[in-house]
């Protein structure tokens, strides 16, 4: 182990006790990725209700996913800046492994700044162009559509980063993020998992916004309605096929890790089962919502899914400090405690 | 050599994180900061005059606070951080941890920032009638305030990279924060944030505003703003640049490449032109000619720019004063490395023992982790590129410079390492002195 490039953690103390940093970073990234969910999600959703409008010539179509492009950038805003909480935090506590993931792929994580910057000035053209180019809507619909493939593109390198710095072994034996993509395990089937939880996570985002826009304003327009039900119908089907993907992931893992999650260790193992079982009842209580259209399932679900994302987020984080504890114990962080 | 290391080959690593950095100061103090000022008084003028078409502006102003700051302005202030990760880790790695707590402060004002502006642009037409005119107004105070706010956290940060005071022996966050150039330098860019945002603004009001009524009641205001700001732009400029070390203040021509009369007369006129401007503005406001307009547009961006480069410069040979050298590597460490080897010491760097066989490439990566933090090998920027500097230099010449550099040239710091290592480098230095230099023979004989 010696012999690996980790580097001795940096001169200066760690500027909190760890067990406070970690709970923060596990709070603060949850916040953060489902804003990003949202995001993704609703963009995704509006170039495909646009597409489906232009084909099926349905004005009604056309409105629901205005109203997506509407949220879409909002969101991406708030998503930027509450994911400045969890960089800060892996940055610090991480420093040893982050930063030397990080400059592997260096360019291309920088590249992030400019691509962020086109997708979000596109998302801006996207719904302020909305009305003013309804006679030129292939245009329009590329203009999403560019800024769709954008942000599916940029958590990829965010997951090549956070993955690879949990293999520190591996660090010399390929050059670049290209290589890497297909070089480090889980990449893909955490790229899988994410792609399906903004989904999931966006539909539910729209069934929970109109539910609340016609409690509110006691009435929704029909094509609102249309959009809440139709948001709530994505978040179960898409949920269902998780439950698949995310045993894929599970079994990504190295088999030392993932024999934790089934039974060798007490807490990850209740925590997975308990994610599994309230994603089934999460099923249960979308389907009543979705098309019963049932006010006390959405309250419930809306519980429900708190909790999962909770759990989710818990397990996450599990999962890194278990790859990283083998060389923290041979590497370790400058805690306050050692401070001269 | 902590960390592995990127290498911007012809741009040259420090020139990616100032393009980063002058993009995102133009933003955060021209548009964030002082165009949110701009448009609450632009908005308040036309509350207390009853004038629709003011308020229309201020709205489509404030449309386009939040499609640039939202985008270009925020992904650029975290893209100085994703580029001093990937170029200076060190160095940002020990900032987040001595500043770690005003960056989460930071965060939880930018936050704030962010909705209060999502707030005030799509309430601008709901709120119309004057009970909710006011409380509109108060959310773009409130929105100027945060914005105010993020910049006098970060300042503390960037103004301790230049002057860590008692920090250095304390280790104290609070010494960090408030040191000797905190309050002046806030104070400066507090003014100067408004005094570019009155210059960029004017602009497109001038080119865009056809209405001359709508225009003089616009730059009115922006006079009014302009007679403040300028002298105390003027007078706390006077006030940083006196609290900052002697050295750094001795770098400061040399730091935009001018020679001293030049500087003098550049600097001068600019000032000169953003005077005339803004006696313009409050004398005659209908009649601002379009010339004038541009003329101080560029002389304002051309002044951002030298004020970054040159406050980015003159901190050398340091990147934390008197502790962490521009190129990562601590000033306490310099006998360790003299004695033990750099490469040594150097988690990333494959050659630790060197022999005649690996002697150019170890050479190259004492040369990645002392010296491309700053430097390329062949690049724009002729006086960084050292196959052209230092072209006609032998090996035996460099061996006796490299030692003895950083007391010639100020902003260098010293070299870390053995005298194996000083051979090393000198050998790949000679080796792509060579390569440079023939290229070009061969590319003029062609």
């Amino acid at each position: 182990m010696n012999n690996l490039p980790i580097s001795p953690d940096n001169a200066l103390p760690i500027p909190a006790p760890l067990g406070l940093m970690e709970l923060l970073i596990i709070l603060t990234f949850i916040i953060h990725i489902l804003f990003v969910n949202f995001t993704v999600s609703l963009v995704t959703g509006a170039v495909g209700l646009e597409i489906a409008g232009k084909v099926k010539k349905s004005a009604f179509l056309d409105k629901m996913a205005k109203s997506c492009s509407f949220h879409a950038s909002i969101h991406k805003s708030i998503a930027v800046v509450m994911g400045v909480a969890p960089l800060l935090i892996i940055s610090v506590i991480y420093t040893q492994y982050f930063y030397s993931s990080t400059i592997l792929i260096g360019k291309i994580w920088i590249s992030v700044i400019p691509l962020l910057i086109i997708a979000f000035l596109l998302l801006y053209l996207y719904k302020f162009t909305w009305d003013k180019w309804q006679n030129k809507k292939a245009l329009h619909i590329l203009v999403g559509f560019a800024a769709m493939l954008i942000l599916l593109y940029i958590p990829l390198i965010f997951i090549v980063n956070i993955t690879s710095m949990l293999y520190p072994d591996k660090w010399g034996e390929v050059q670049g993020f290209f290589p890497s993509l297909l070089y480090y395990p889980q990449i893909w089937q955490r790229y899988l998992h994410f792609i399906l939880a903004s989904l999931a996570t966006g539909g539910f985002y729209v069934f929970l916004f109109y539910e609340y826009k016609s409690r509110k304003k006691g009435g929704l327009e029909d094509y609102e309605q249309s959009l809440k039900l139709f948001g709530a119908k994505v978040s179960l089907w898409i949920t269902v096929v998780q439950l698949i993907a995310g045993f894929i992931l599970l079994f990504a893992f190295k088999p030392e890790v993932r024999m934790l999650f089934m039974g060798e260790d007490l807490l990850l193992t209740t925590l997975l089962m308990l994610s599994i079982v309230l994603t089934i009842i999460l099923c249960v209580f979308l389907f009543l919502a979705g098309y019963k259209d049932s006010f006390k399932s959405f309250v419930l679900s809306a519980a429900v899914f708190v909790l999962i994302v909770s759990i989710m987020g818990w397990i996450r984080h599990e999962v890194r400090e278990t790859y990283l504890s083998p060389y923290f114990d041979e590497f370790p962080r400058t805690e306050q405690s050692m401070e001269k | 050599m902590n960390f592995p290391s990127v290498d911007y080959s012809w741009l040259g690593n420090g020139t990616v994180i100032a393009i980063i950095a002058i993009v995102h100061v133009i933003i955060s103090h021209g548009v964030a900061i002082g165009t949110s000022v701009l448009t609450v008084s632009l908005e308040h003028q036309a509350f207390k005059t009853n004038n629709q078409k003011l308020d229309g502006l201020a709205k489509n102003i404030a449309k386009w606070i939040l499609i640039i700051t939202t985008t270009v302005g925020a992904m650029t202030g975290v893209g100085i951080w994703f580029s001093t990760t990937v170029i200076q880790p060190d160095s940002i790695g020990s900032l987040l941890r001595i500043f770690f707590w005003a960056w989460v402060t930071e965060w939880v004002v930018f936050i704030t920032e962010v909705i209060l502006l999502i707030i005030y642009y799509y309430t601008w037409d709901r709120w119309q009638d004057p009970e909710k005119k006011r409380k509109h107004i108060y959310i773009g105070v409130g929105l100027s305030i945060a914005s105010w706010l993020t910049m006098a956290i970060i300042t503390g940060v960037l103004a301790a990279k230049l002057t860590p005071g008692k920090w250095i022996e304390t280790f104290s966050f609070w010494n960090a924060f408030f040191n000797p150039t905190y309050l002046p330098s806030l104070g400066f860019r507090m003014f100067l944030a408004i005094l570019l945002a009155i210059v960029l603004v004017s602009l497109f009001i001038r080119l865009f505003v056809k209405d001359l009524s709508l225009r003089e009641e616009s730059f009115k205001v922006f006079g009014f703003w302009g007679a403040i700001s300028l002298p105390m732009t003027f007078v706390l400029g006077l006030w940083y640049l006196w609290s900052i070390p002697d050295q750094a203040y001795n770098m400061i021509v040399l730091a935009t490449g001018m020679t001293e009369s030049t500087f003098k007369i550049i600097n001068g006129l600019a000032l000169l032109i953003l005077l005339v401007f803004s006696v313009w503005l409050i004398r005659s406001p209908k009649k601002v000619p379009i010339i004038l307009s541009i003329a101080v547009f560029g002389a304002s961006i051309g002044f951002i720019g030298e004020f970054e480069v040159v406050r980015e410069y003159i901190r050398k040979p340091f990147i934390i004063y008197d502790y962490m050298y521009a190129n990562g590597l601590l000033a306490q460490d310099r006998e360790k490395m003299n004695e033990e080897g750099f490469l040594a010491n150097a988690t990333w760097a494959k050659e630790k023992e060197i022999t005649e066989e690996n002697k150019v490439e170890a050479g190259r990566e004492v040369f990645v982790g002392q010296c491309i933090a700053c430097h390329t090998i062949d690049g724009w920027r002729t006086k960084r590129a050292l196959g052209k500097r230092l072209a006609g230099w032998d090996e035996e010449a460099l061996k006796n410079y490299i030692p003895t550099m950083h007391t010639v040239r100020v902003a260098m710091p010293p070299f870390m390492g053995t005298e194996e290592e000083l051979d090393a480098l000198a050998a790949y230095l000679k080796s792509e002195i060579d390569r440079v230099n023939n290229e070009k023979e061969v590319s003029q004989n062609e």
